[in-house]
């Protein structure tokens, strides 16, 4: 797989979260690439998801986002 | 046509081309024979105590057949008598009024040194000093030189003894040898400069002659390291005029100095901030009059572009030099090849997949026709394949609409933080 499709992938699911309604709320960037922590609040329930990262335009594309968020 | 004056520090010239201060300016017969030539200035061989040189003094670096790519030597400054020197010097500005010359000095890192020469060398009617701090050789052994010009403390002590006497405006020069040197520039300004020249030459082996086992040069089968200057230092001179020239502290003007070889690397130096430049090994390998070129190259440039005066250029590129934490991540540019153009050597292929990303396809058409193309989603934008290419206009390195908008390394850091962020975490 070319690197250009695993970070369309990753892109995908960033998107999938954040048209869901989550936003980003943490980033744990390390030796394995990024963990990006999401979180949506419905009234009083919080749910979370984490994304692990890989790509470096993944990386590039979420950051847009939560300077965006 | 365009006005090539120049006025660095109230030191005047009729152009901003002067002979660095080296072998060229070692006699007022050599210097007045530059300014026929049409030299705007002379920065004079360094004067100080006479030394005593060695026999092969001089290396030169060839690149695929390509003469004095690179240029070494071992020569130290002026072997002939003060006195001697300032008469030349004298007889010399008589001739040439409007020509500039500027002393170059070197003593021991004295105040009563410093003061010494500094006023004998005034009397004979320089425009100017330059301190040399930066020869890396033989006189650095003795204290002097890069030794001193390594040590920001020394710079600024010398500078300010310098100033505590001259009456002409002084140009400290600095060596490249030296992690940042905009350390030892700021001494410098500290210390009272008017202005500030670099580079000096690079500590330097030429070669090692792999058959006698000698070291090129060598004196008698010995060497010692020697100053690399010439074509292959531009690049490290030219960073090190455009960190000075962007950095807030150093508010003094620039001499321009490293591998200028035409008026197309002149104007690149005065783009970066260099108010007048110094020329050595190119005046070493064709002679003076190569001058001709660089003030015809230059004035046609400006007349091209509609400029009056060749100062409207000084400095223009320094607000687009900047720190890589400054530059758009978003930024792409692909390779794109002209297969109308491409000769089909493969060379873009082979770097690419060897060394680069992966993303130069070789394909053959149905009837045969062989050709290369480039997946621009996985090209990195790196320039490689163009860099290797050997036909001109074969590849195109084309700039690509943002998808992305702009963002940099310290935007994004900023924004990072701004949320619970851990970095250098272990793996969860």
């Amino acid at each position: 797989m070319s690197e250009y499709t695993q970070y369309l992938q990753e892109k995908d699911k960033i998107d999938v979260l954040l048209n869901q309604g989550y936003s980003i709320k943490s980033i744990t960037e390390n030796l394995s690439g990024a963990f990006v922590e999401f979180e949506r609040i419905t009234g009083s329930t919080i749910t979370s998801e984490t994304l692990h990262i890989l790509t470096a335009d993944a990386r590039k594309y979420f950051s847009v986002k939560l300077i965006h968020q | 046509m365009a006005d090539l004056r120049t006025n660095i520090a109230g030191i005047e010239s009729p152009n901003p081309f002067w002979l660095a201060s080296a072998p060229p300016t070692n006699s007022g017969y050599q210097v007045q024979r530059a300014f026929e030539a049409g030299w705007g200035g002379a920065v004079w061989k360094t004067l100080g105590d006479p030394i005593l040189n060695v026999s092969s003094r001089f290396a030169a670096v060839s690149f695929n057949g390509q003469k004095v790519a690179g240029f070494n030597n071992i020569e130290l400054i002026t072997d002939r008598p003060l006195e001697v020197n300032l008469k030349e010097i004298y007889e010399t500005k008589k001739k040439f009024p409007n020509h500039a010359i500027i002393a170059s000095l070197m003593v021991e890192p004295k105040q009563e040194k410093w003061h010494e020469i500094v006023k004998r060398v005034e009397e004979a009617g320089v425009d100017g000093l330059e301190l040399n701090f930066g020869c890396p050789h033989g006189m650095a052994e003795r204290g002097m030189g890069a030794a001193s010009g390594q040590v920001p403390s020394l710079v600024e002590q010398q500078t300010y003894w310098v100033k505590e006497v001259a009456k002409t405006p002084v140009i400290v020069k600095l060596t490249p040898n030296i992690t940042d040197i905009t350390a030892t520039a700021e001494a410098a300004v500290n210390g009272g400069a008017d202005a500030i020249s670099m580079i000096n030459t690079i500590n330097s082996l030429a070669g090692v002659d792999i058959d006698t086992w000698n070291t090129i040069p060598h004196v008698g089968g010995k060497g010692a390291h020697g100053g690399y200057c010439g074509p292959a230092v531009k690049p490290i001179a030219l960073n090190m005029v455009g960190e000075c020239a962007r950095h807030s502290h150093i508010n003094v003007p620039i001499s321009g100095i490293g591998g200028i070889s035409n008026w197309q690397d002149a104007v690149e130096f005065m783009l970066m901030g260099s108010t007048s430049v110094q020329v050595c090994t190119a005046a070493m390998h064709h002679g003076f009059r190569i001058v001709e070129d660089m003030i015809d190259g230059l004035s046609n440039y400006l007349d091209g572009k509609g400029i009056q005066s060749v100062t409207e250029i000084i400095g223009k590129s320094v607000p687009k030099y900047s720190d890589w934490g400054d530059l758009d991540l978003n930024y792409k540019i692909v390779a794109r090849i002209n297969n109308d153009v491409c000769i089909n050597c493969n060379k873009c292929h082979i770097a690419c997949e060897d060394t680069s990303h992966q993303c130069i396809d070789m394909y053959t058409e149905a009837d045969g026709t062989k050709g290369l193309r480039v997946r621009e989603e996985d090209c990195v934008g790196c320039n490689l394949c163009s860099i290797v290419c050997p036909e001109d206009g074969a590849i195109d390195m084309v700039e690509m609409t943002h998808e992305l908008p702009p963002m940099t390394w310290n935007e994004r850091q900023a924004a990072l933080g701004k949320v619970a962020c851990e970095v250098d975490i272990a793996a969860k």
